[in-house]
């Protein structure tokens, strides 16, 4: 019992599960309601189902490349260029599957999502080599790739706006047995994504290696691990996540442009720094970066539902990010002071 | 004798988690050498920190020179006329000699920094230490003795006339530690109160008039060092009597040979080097800092690549260009520096320990955790790594615990060939005497080990056979009947014809 609490109160999660509640009642409470048209009764203005499932909606699509893109930093590494691997993925997916032209559903789908996990891998893959291979900073080299691929993407559309199909918009828009105008695929994609890169970061030797990589790479180097194979796996991982991501997006929107997930990669960053992941590297998961993404969303969201001045987004969110991280070492710093207290107390007591 | 240079009353310090100080009251005389000795953990280092205004006691008092004094940052410790030399000193390692040493005053003529006066100010405080050296050479691209020198000299410079040396010769050379000997000579000359933190009991002795030993957090004696033995001393620092301090050696008689290398040259850093290593042999390795030994034991690991020459393992030759290949030949290294190459600092024992095992404990990459868990239960039991659990971030441990968990690390690989690079460095008496017996034991088990060790009785007592070398060069090698500390130290050093000279 005592370590089931232990392990609870001590992860590291656990301050910003909190934070996601308490902003989420907060709202709730705060929102006021509306009548509902049909049947009169009413209806609180943030808690109900079409606003939850849009606010986690909007969250989804970068929460995943989060998911990516905290691995990246948790090898000390950062990846700049998520946003223009999704516009790239996302176009080169529309280019495709336009040239193709008609064809069956599954096809369609089966196509599209391959080419967005084909590019953003293939994306991925280069940014790792380069880094590995040019022996330079990940910064430098994916804030070179982030306008190259950016660059490709509009070259690629001649700067228009493509359509995508129908029927991937009708698989990622998909009900699920839902309300007709509740569209939960993007919201459990994401949570399959948090659940898979957590299994990845904690239960397997590579996810182990990542740790140990950006914990001391000097270290990792006397343990025999293959240093350049974890970082091209880290950079190929978080061109996936934005490949999958981009599939999502663009069939969702029903359309891809070059200008697709401008900004992004900073959100993602924010999301995964808001998550715990160190830049420093050896710390941050998969859950925390899912938990961020939608905190920065909620407060996002705060602002409309509660009227506020929507002019003040960007202060309000900027603002939000450092207190959440300052928030985050208080309570990590003090969690540990707790345990050991509690601990020597055991000690005592025994 | 008059006032004391210092005197603690009643200091209690705690940390989350230790009891690092607990009501300690000792006198320090003015002009004296005084050993601040103890096991690691034992209160030694903190005590020294205290004063250095680099931590504030939770409770009690402090005099210097019978001034009640308070100091809450390096800064009053400065005022107050005390310095501290350690191993990871605050100096900018991109700021030249001479920066670091004037950077409290920078000279600066219409508003320029006055280069040419800093650089004489400079020379002239490493004079006044007797140290000569290019002020403009960055600090960091210096020798770590002569960092150390730069820190006393900007010390005597500013003004300090009591010095602590927190564990200065841990990263020495035995010339370099001369150096440094001599130097706190002629400091204590000039009438400066020498702390001296150290685990190195002939140092305590050569250097020491009076010592004080603490033991967990208490203040156990202090004595004159006159009439007394490193075996009481011991026995002080840990409590109990250990019957040797150090171990008898086993005679384990060796097996076949496991390790051949023939010719291995790296340019600049080692050249010809042959040797053979059998099953059960303990073969020591001993050199000056700078003469390969380092080196020699990363190139085996694969860390670096020699540019000619052969490696065999068991009779079969083996082409060794990584870590991983190293491994799978069956050769495994324990490195020097544990902080910077044995440990991820902020993750758990566990996940360190299993680090190079975790593809021998999965299953399509899926870590087995109940096998990790098994595996670093059994060593750290083996090894009596103190620790409150397996899961305890491992920077939080004593520097013995730490280098057990890297032997526990690197033992579960179970590799026929070990090389251990300075197995025993800023390791307590009671775990460098577990780690010495450990080696023992490996050795009886059959693992052919290869031991570096700037300790040369840790060498001669252990080893069956020390190879000596030199600039990176054999330049001799010693059975363990005719080793002594002065003929290995001739040879290393050059000096005069030492005891068993083969190659020269």
């Amino acid at each position: 019992m005592r370590t089931i609490v232990h392990r609870i109160v001590g992860s590291q999660e656990s301050g910003l599960v909190l934070v996601v509640v308490l902003v989420t009642l907060a709202l709730a409470l705060l929102a006021g309601s509306h009548p509902d048209l049909s049947t009169g009764a009413s209806i609180n203005n943030f808690w109900n189902a079409n606003t939850l499932v849009q606010t986690a909606t909007d969250a989804s699509f970068f929460a995943i490349m989060a998911i990516g893109a905290t691995m990246v930093i948790i090898s000390g590494g950062i990846d700049l260029s998520v946003g223009s691997i999704y516009a790239l993925a996302g176009v080169s997916m529309a280019l495709v599957l336009r040239a193709m032209g008609p064809a069956g559903g599954a096809t369609t789908v089966f196509v599209g999502l391959a080419v967005c996990l084909g590019v953003g891998l293939l994306c991925g893959l280069l940014n790792g080599a380069l880094v590995v291979g040019l022996r330079v900073h990940p910064f430098i080299i994916t804030l070179g790739s982030m306008w190259i691929l950016r660059g490709i993407a509009f070259v690629a559309t001649k700067a228009e706006s493509i359509i995508v199909p129908t029927p991937l918009t009708a698989v990622v828009k998909a009900p699920l047995g839902l309300p007709s105008t509740l569209y939960p695929v993007p919201m459990l994609t994401m949570l399959a994504m948090m659940v898979l890169g957590t299994i990845y970061l904690q239960r397997t030797v590579m996810g182990r290696h990542i740790f140990a990589f950006g914990g001391n790479v000097e270290a990792s180097r006397f343990a025999g691990l293959s240093l350049s194979r974890i970082q091209i796996g880290v950079f190929a991982v978080s061109g996936l996540t934005a490949g999958l991501a981009a599939f999502l997006g663009a069939s969702f929107y029903g359309s891809a442009s070059s200008g697709d997930a401008q900004g992004y990669e900073l959100y993602v960053i924010a999301s995964a720094v808001v998550g715990g992941a160190s830049l420093i590297g050896g710390k941050g998961s998969a859950l925390g970066a899912m938990l961020g993404a939608l905190l920065i969303v909620l407060i996002r969201q705060s602002i409309r539902t509660l009227h506020f001045d929507q002019n003040y987004e960007w202060i309000v969110i900027g603002c939000a990010i450092i207190i959440a991280v300052v928030v985050d070492q208080w309570s990590t710093r003090a969690g540990a002071r707790r345990l050991s207290l509690a601990r020597e107390q055991l000690k005592t007591a025994a | 004798m008059g006032e004391p240079a210092v005197r603690f009353e009643h200091v209690s310090k705690r940390f989350p988690g230790v009891q690092a100080l607990s009501d300690v009251s000792l006198e320090i005389a003015a002009g004296s050498c005084h050993a601040l000795c103890g096991e690691n953990g034992a209160g030694k280092s903190t005590l020294g920190k205290i004063l250095a205004g680099l931590q504030s006691p939770d409770e009690g008092k402090l005099f210097v020179h019978g001034r009640e004094v308070r100091l809450d940052s390096p800064r009053d410790a400065q005022m107050a006329g005390i310095a501290m030399v350690h191993q990871e000193l605050a100096f900018c390692d991109n700021l030249s000699v001479a920066e670091n040493l004037c950077l409290a005053a920078l000279p600066s003529r219409g508003g320029l920094l006055d280069r040419r006066e800093m650089e004489r100010r400079a020379t002239a405080m490493l004079a006044e230490t007797g140290t000569v050296l290019d002020v403009g050479r960055p600090f960091g691209e210096l020798p770590i003795a002569q960092r150390q020198m730069v820190q006393i000299a900007a010390a005597v410079g500013g003004g300090a006339d009591i010095i602590v040396f927190d564990e200065p010769t841990s990263s020495l050379s035995q010339v370099e530690a001369d150096q440094l000997y001599a130097l706190m000579g002629r400091l204590q000359q000039r009438g400066v109160t020498c702390i001296f933190v150290s685990h190195r009991m002939p140092e305590i002795f050569r250097l020491c008039d009076t010592l004080s030993v603490l033991r967990d957090g208490r203040h156990v004696a202090t004595r004159p060092t006159a009439g007394l033995t490193e075996g009481e001393l011991v026995q002080l620092m840990i409590g109990r009597s250990i019957a040797e301090y150090l171990p008898k050696h086993r005679d384990t008689g060796a097996g076949d040979e496991v390790l051949r290398v023939e010719r291995l040259t790296l340019p600049g850093k080692f050249e010809d080097l042959s040797l053979t290593l059998r099953a059960g042999e303990v073969v020591g390795l001993a050199g000056l800092m700078g003469a390969g030994r380092s080196e020699f034991a990363c190139t085996l690991f694969g860390l670096d690549r020699a540019t000619s020459g052969a490696i065999y393992v068991n009779g079969a030759k083996v082409e060794i260009d990584s870590p991983d290949a190293a491994i799978a030949a069956g050769i495994t290294l324990v490195p020097e520096d544990r902080k910077k190459q044995g440990l991820v600092l902020m993750a758990s024992a566990l996940h360190n320990s299993s680090l190079p095992s975790l593809w021998r404990l999965s299953r399509l990459s899926w870590i087995q955790r109940d096998r990790e868990r098994r595996m670093a239960t059994e060593y750290f039991a083996r090894l009596r790594v103190r620790a409150a659990s397996p899961d305890v971030v491992v920077g939080g441990l004593s520097g013995g615990n730490q280098q057990k968990v890297v032997l526990a690390k690197w033992l579960a690989m179970r590799a026929r060939v070990l090389i251990l690079d300075e197995p025993t460095r800023g390791v307590d008496v009671g775990a460098k005497a577990e780690i010495h017996a450990l080696i023992g034991e490996l050795a009886e088990q059959g693992t052919a080990i290869l031991l570096i060790s700037s300790e040369l009785p840790e060498v001669i007592t252990l080893s069956e056979r020390i190879l000596v070398l030199r600039e990176g060069r054999l330049v001799g090698e010693v059975r363990r009947q005719d080793a002594t500390q002065d003929g290995l130290l001739r040879m290393m050093t050059g000096l005069g014809s030492g005891v068993g000279q083969a190659a020269d």
